[in-house]
């Protein structure tokens, strides 16, 4: 079970991090939640 | 029966991980001059600041959005606009739905404080937000809204608290305490 936790941490800071620091990843990000968000609401 | 417990679990983390680039995203964009598409930005940094006589903002109808940051928090988002007579108005809707009042915290903090600085083609503008209740100007906007926007509403709409539309005002003109605020360079 703990290491289902130390997984989940690993990859929440890893993907944290690749948005972070990688330019373009946030915006590709936002584009996506924001097409979501726009099927969503239709 | 393997299979399907294998695609709930990928699927699990395949969650996860959006989540998280989703919700990181967001944070960082609140350390940005201004807002992306959807994210909330941090102040608006950049930018001449206007210094002239107040514009006669018809033009705005021809621009799709516009950056609008309050004051208090230091916030800002991308938002619809329209003008009618040579005043700019921005709004915001599904104020009675439950989602927009969890979704929208905006209106409520410029009710409270309406000092913002908002930004067109890279000019900001300092103003102030004055809430319009009633008044035969709300079907004109809303008819202007309409035309322009994928959006239909009424003042009908406005006046039952659905919709909330603001004035972009002169600060120096709005009915409100801080009436005095000057014009920083």
């Amino acid at each position: 079970m703990n290491n289902v936790f130390v997984r989940i941490g690993l990859v929440v800071i890893a993907t944290a991090l690749s948005v972070w620091i990688v330019p373009g990843i946030d915006d590709a990000v936002e584009s996506v939640f924001q097409i979501i968000v726009l099927v969503a609401s239709t | 029966m393997f299979i399907l417990k294998r695609i709930g679990v990928i699927g699990l983390w395949l969650l996860l991980i959006f989540t998280t680039a989703v919700v990181t995203a967001a944070f960082k964009q609140r350390f940005e001059d201004g807002p992306n598409r959807v994210f909330s930005g941090g102040p608006l940094i950049s930018g001449e600041l206007y210094l002239g006589a107040e514009p006669d903002w018809q033009f705005v109808n021809d621009i799709s959005t516009i950056e609008l940051q309050l004051l208090s928090p230091a916030q800002s988002r991308r938002i619809w606009v329209a003008s009618v007579d040579g005043k700019m108005y921005v709004w915001s809707g599904y104020m009675n739905s439950f989602v927009g009042q969890l979704w929208k915290s905006w209106p409520g903090q410029a009710e409270r404080d309406g000092r913002v600085v908002v930004r067109i083609d890279g000019t900001r503008y300092e103003r102030r937000l004055v809430r319009i209740k009633t008044g035969a100007v709300l079907d004109e906007l809303m008819a202007v809204v309409s035309e322009k926007y994928p959006s239909r509403s009424s003042g009908a709409a406005v006046e039952s608290g659905d919709v909330w539309v603001f004035e972009v005002a002169p600060r120096v003109t709005a009915n409100t305490a801080n009436t005095a605020v000057g014009v920083e360079s």
